[in-house]
Order: C-alpha cells, then sequence, then structure tokens
C-alpha cells in the first residue's frame, strides 16, 4: 500500500465530482416525476428562484437582514461571555454562584425566549438580537470557561514564582493559553447563532433567511425554501472562513 | 404458550401488513374512519359538531380528529395522505393549486365570517390614508394580511407608505395595547379582544374586501376540502359524510346556544363568548351549497387568486374550478 498521500487539488476535484452527481440526481429524480416539484423542487428550480430574486434585490436584502441580526447579537454574546467566561474560569467561588444559573441558561433553546422578548422590547429589531444573544451566549461562556480551567495550573504557578501580577498572569499565561479553545468554541457558536436567527425570524419579522423560508412555507413555495436553507449553508460557510482566517491570524504564534 | 420463532415472524408479518392495509385488526370495517384536520377556528364547528353530537355515528361513520396550528400545516398533511378532510382557508389551498397540485378538491363551503375579521385603529383615525407612516400589525400569509393589503392599495397608497408588520395573531391584542404598532389586522377570537380595548375603532372589516361586495368573497374564506385519493375510493362515505356535516352547519345556524355548548371544550371560550362566535358567521346549507360550488362564489374565487397574484403572494393563478367537485353535495 502506498503512503503518499493524495494531492489538494485531487481531494478538490473528487468533492466537486460528488457534488455535481448529488444535484444530477436531484434533478434527474424531480425531473422524471419520481419525486414531485411540489414536495421537493429540482436544483434548476431553486437556482432559478435565486436569479429571480437576486434581480429583484431581494435576495441580498434577506442575507444582509439575517447577517445583521446573526452577528449584533453573537458579538454581544461573546463580548459579555469571554470577560465573565475567564473571571469564572479562574474563581472557583465565582463558578459556585453562577453555576447554577448557567445551568438553568443552558438547555433553554432560542425559541423558548420569544414571548418574553416579545414583551420586553416589542417589535423591534432588538427582540431578534436578543433571541441571537440568549441562544448563544450560554454556550459561549461555557466554552470560555472550559478554555481558562484547561490552562495547566503549573504554568500559572510558574509565571506567580518569576513574580508575575495577577494581571501579567492573565494577559501571558491564561489569555493566550486559553485563546484557541475560545475561538474553536465561537465558531461553533457562530453556527449556533444561525440557528438562532431563524426563530427570531419567526415571529414579528418581514425580511431575513428565516422569514423567507416560514413566508415560502406558507405558500408552498418550496423553492425558496430551500433556497433559504442553501443560503444559510452557505452563509455559514463562508463566515466560517472569516472566523478560520481571523484564527490563522491571531494564533499565528501556535503555528 | 410457547411460540416459536417461525410463528412468531409469520404473525409480526402478518400484523405489519393488516396495519399497512389500514385495516383494523379482526374483522374489515365497513367504513373508514375519516381523519379530520381540524382547529379551535370556528371553520371547524360543523365537524367537531358532527363528531360529538353523534351525527357521524348514525351514518356509521368515524372520525380522528387531528389539530393544526395553521393551515398550511394541515393542507402539508393533506397533500401527505395524513389527512382525509379538512376545512382550510382558502389562500393555502390556492397557494397549493397554484403549485399544480391535484391531491384534493373543494367539496363545500362551510360559512362566512366575514364580521369577525377587520383592522382596528386608535386615535382618532379615521381612514386608512391617515395611516401612513404608521406600523400596521398583521400575520403575513393570513387572510387579514390580504384584507390590509388590498385596503392599502384601495386607498391608493404605496406598499411603502404604511409599515405592515408580520406580528403572530396571539401577540396582536398585546402589542396594539402597549403601542407597539397603530393599527391591527385581526380575526375571531383576537378580533373579540381587541375591540374590547378602550378607545379602538373597527376601520373596516372583510365586507369592505374588493371580492365582498361583488362575489361575497372575504380575503381567505373557508373551504371544505377532501383528498382526491380517499375520496375516489369512498365516494358514498364522503357523500354521508356531508349529510351529517350540515346537520351540524343547520343547528349552527338555527340554534347557536345549543350548537355553543359542546364547542366549549374544543375552544375553551366562556359560554357567551361561543355563542358570540358562532354569530358571528354566516352558516351556509346544503341547499346553498350548489349555487356557491357552481356559481358566482366560484368566480370570485379566482378573482381571489388573481388579486393573489397582483400582491406577489403566489406566482400565477389556478383554474380554481377545476379543482371544484360539487358531486358529492
Amino acid at each position: 500500500m502506498s503512503s503518499k498521500s493524495p494531492s489538494r487539488g485531487a481531494l478538490l476535484v473528487t468533492s466537486a465530482t460528488s457534488v455535481l452527481i448529488f444535484l444530477l440526481i436531484w434533478e434527474t429524480a424531480c425531473r422524471s416525476g419520481l419525486v414531485d416539484p411540489i414536495f421537493l423542487p429540482p436544483p434548476s428550480a431553486v437556482l432559478g428562484k435565486a436569479i429571480a430574486m437576486g434581480n429583484e434585490g431581494t435576495l441580498l436584502a434577506n442575507i444582509l437582514a439575517s447577517a445583521r441580526r446573526v452577528m449584533i447579537g453573537f458579538l454581544a454574546a461573546t463580548a459579555v461571555a469571554i470577560p465573565l467566561g475567564i473571571l469564572l474560569g479562574t474563581s472557583v467561588f465565582g463558578r459556585a454562584a453562577f453555576n447554577p444559573i448557567l445551568s438553568f441558561l443552558r438547555p433553554l433553546p432560542s425559541m423558548s425566549w420569544i414571548p418574553l422578548s416579545l414583551l420586553w422590547f416589542g417589535i423591534t429589531e432588538t427582540q431578534k438580537y436578543s433571541i441571537v444573544f440568549m441562544g448563544t451566549f450560554a454556550p459561549a461562556l461555557v466554552y470560555v470557561i472550559e478554555a481558562t480551567r484547561n490552562i495547566d495550573p503549573l504554568l500559572i504557578r510558574a509565571a506567580q514564582n518569576l513574580g508575575a501580577s495577577r494581571w501579567n498572569v492573565m494577559k501571558e499565561v491564561i489569555l493566550p493559553g486559553s485563546l484557541p479553545q475560545i475561538l474553536s468554541g465561537l465558531k461553533v457558536i457562530l453556527g449556533l447563532a444561525w440557528t438562532c436567527v431563524i426563530s427570531a425570524e419567526l415571529v414579528a419579522a418581514r425580511e431575513g433567511l428565516g422569514f423567507l423560508i416560514m413566508n415560502g412555507k406558507e405558500f408552498f413555495q418550496t423553492e425558496v425554501v430551500v433556497l433559504g436553507m442553501v443560503l444559510i449553508s452557505v452563509t455559514v460557510l463562508i463566515t466560517d472562513l472569516c472566523f478560520r482566517a481571523i484564527e490563522n491570524r491571531v494564533l499565528r504564534w501556535q503555528k | 404458550m410457547d411460540i416459536t420463532r417461525r410463528q412468531f415472524i409469520g404473525g409480526a408479518a402478518a400484523t405489519i401488513a393488516t396495519m399497512a392495509t389500514g385495516m383494523p385488526l379482526g374483522a374489515a370495517a365497513a367504513n373508514p374512519t375519516i381523519k379530520y384536520g381540524g382547529s379551535a377556528w370556528l371553520g371547524h364547528y360543523p365537524a367537531y359538531l358532527a363528531m360529538t353530537n353523534g351525527y357521524l355515528k348514525e351514518m356509521q361513520l368515524e372520525q380522528e380528529w387531528q389539530s393544526f396550528g395553521t393551515s398550511s400545516s394541515r393542507m402539508s398533511a393533506v397533500m401527505a395522505g395524513g389527512i382525509d378532510i379538512a376545512c382550510t382557508g382558502v389562500v393555502s389551498a390556492l397557494a397549493l393549486m397554484a403549485r399544480g397540485a391535484k391531491q384534493f378538491s373543494i367539496i363545500a363551503i362551510p360559512e362566512n365570517f366575514g364580521r369577525v375579521e377587520g383592522l382596528f385603529v386608535k386615535g382618532g383615525v379615521k381612514n386608512i390614508a391617515e395611516l401612513k407612516g404608521k406600523k400596521i400589525g398583521v400575520t403575513f400569509a393570513s387572510s387579514a394580511h390580504l384584507l390590509v393589503l388590498d385596503l392599502i392599495a384601495k386607498a391608493g397608497l404605496k406598499a411603502d407608505d404604511i409599515t405592515v408588520l408580520n406580528v403572530p395573531a396571539p401577540e396582536l391584542p398585546a402589542a396594539f395595547q402597549a403601542g407597539q404598532i397603530d393599527a391591527a389586522a385581526a380575526w375571531t377570537p383576537q378580533f373579540d379582544l381587541i375591540r374590547k380595548q378602550p378607545g379602538v375603532t373597527l376601520l373596516a372589516d372583510d365586507t369592505q374586501f374588493s371580492l365582498y361586495k361583488s362575489f361575497n368573497v372575504t380575503p381567505g374564506p373557508d373551504v371544505l376540502i377532501v383528498r382526491r385519493a380517499f375520496a375516489e375510493s369512498n365516494a358514498a362515505a364522503v357523500k354521508s359524510y356531508l349529510t351529517a356535516y350540515f346537520k351540524a352547519t343547520a343547528l349552527l345556524r338555527d340554534h347557536p346556544a345549543e350548537a355553543a355548548k359542546p364547542l366549549m371544550k374544543l375552544t375553551n371560550l366562556g359560554e357567551a363568548d361561543q355563542v358570540g362566535a358562532v354569530k358571528g358567521a354566516d352558516w351556509y346549507s346544503r341547499e346553498q351549497q350548489a349555487g356557491l360550488l357552481k356559481g358566482q362564489y366560484v368566480e370570485g374565487l379566482q378573482k381571489l387568486a388573481e388579486l393573489l397574484v397582483a400582491h406577489k403572494q403566489i406566482d400565477k393563478a389556478p383554474s380554481v374550478k377545476d379543482w371544484i367537485d360539487p358531486s358529492f353535495i
């Protein structure tokens, strides 16, 4: 058996071919009448709808509306979760005080916040940001706490023995040590934020990918539903790539 | 008793085959159990009363009641073959017809509820034009949404002149009361809740809808539909079903107080509100059906489909008469 690993190009061609074959089978199944287009539209119909909506300008408007809600909700959640998580990760008493609250918040799906958020914020954009925030805050906090706790205590003790202040231990040991795990956790949370925005857009939304899917469902426009699903996947993929680029830049020292 | 592996497999296979054909174990039923897609909405009152008052039993029919939150979910279940007969808002049916779905037919029109759906305002607003620059809350993809779009268009306003917000029906009364929206379009029971709020005026109801005067068609009338495959193999059962169904509509029309009592279990409304809800609709008789299904009303539904296209709710207008089947009346 050859130990030579396949080239990057060969792997890319394999991936692209598998996608093409998948789309071809899907299209053929729909066109041959094997699958009723009301139940599953062919990819060509989804593409046609995307082009039509692109020409109208509604496609980009929906993507941007969702992306804005995701980014604001996600950034607000991380802005609170990172410092709080580091604090709780380094404080036994802090964890003892906060863990019961976190255990209560963590299992709550973002949809369960809809009734209360409507009462608190009304039919506003803030209500949608809050859904994303509540859906991502607790998991982000857990990632940050765990990342901070995973720092080797020997490193902290060594720094302290060398005379480092509490701030220096935080800056030179805890932050750099936990950052890789925090960033990989936030990458997962960003994907989660996209599922939250769908919940947020089920109620009182006029645009956005979640709204697109729900409105398409009401009028049995399955190509719109599938288009919304595809766009969410593609957008998550793009944001994931962007996040990876940031990760590579921030964690250059780790390579 | 010891059962060998072969006996067990044989028995299990026979049970699965029996269940797959939908036949009850032991003996074949004369009539199939009809799976009905309902909810607490008034359009389902006849089917519920026919079941609870024993009218279906008199016709040797059984009904399995399944609840759905929206017409589109109910119609999805019809498409998947899970529901045989259902009352649905016609907009969902028209949306499916526009996609060429031939899986169902419209077999009756239960009622007209035009007086329990409308647009409320407060603060002395006298006409829709005065709502320019303000916010109207309405549940998107509903009949009330179409009413709002129609009223805006009739007032000569553009879509951007008024902000139309998508608010779920149960949230409308609170949003309106809290001042988050300047106007609210709703149907019963939210219609009744909003009407009770202080300083509220009913600006328009379904009778101001552009198709109402000429065709008696509201923005989203209810229709009774049957799954075609079911109707083809159980035509006699569907006819018997309608006999029981219209006995219930007669009770609703002629004796609303008597009809209201069993319905309170379905809707959780108090007696006075329940009687009010029953009286809020005009219940059509079996004799009126031929006129509705063959006459101007269907033309009105066709115009409604065209209006939905004009308001960009559906892509194309189906030929509605192709889905009308008066043969069971």
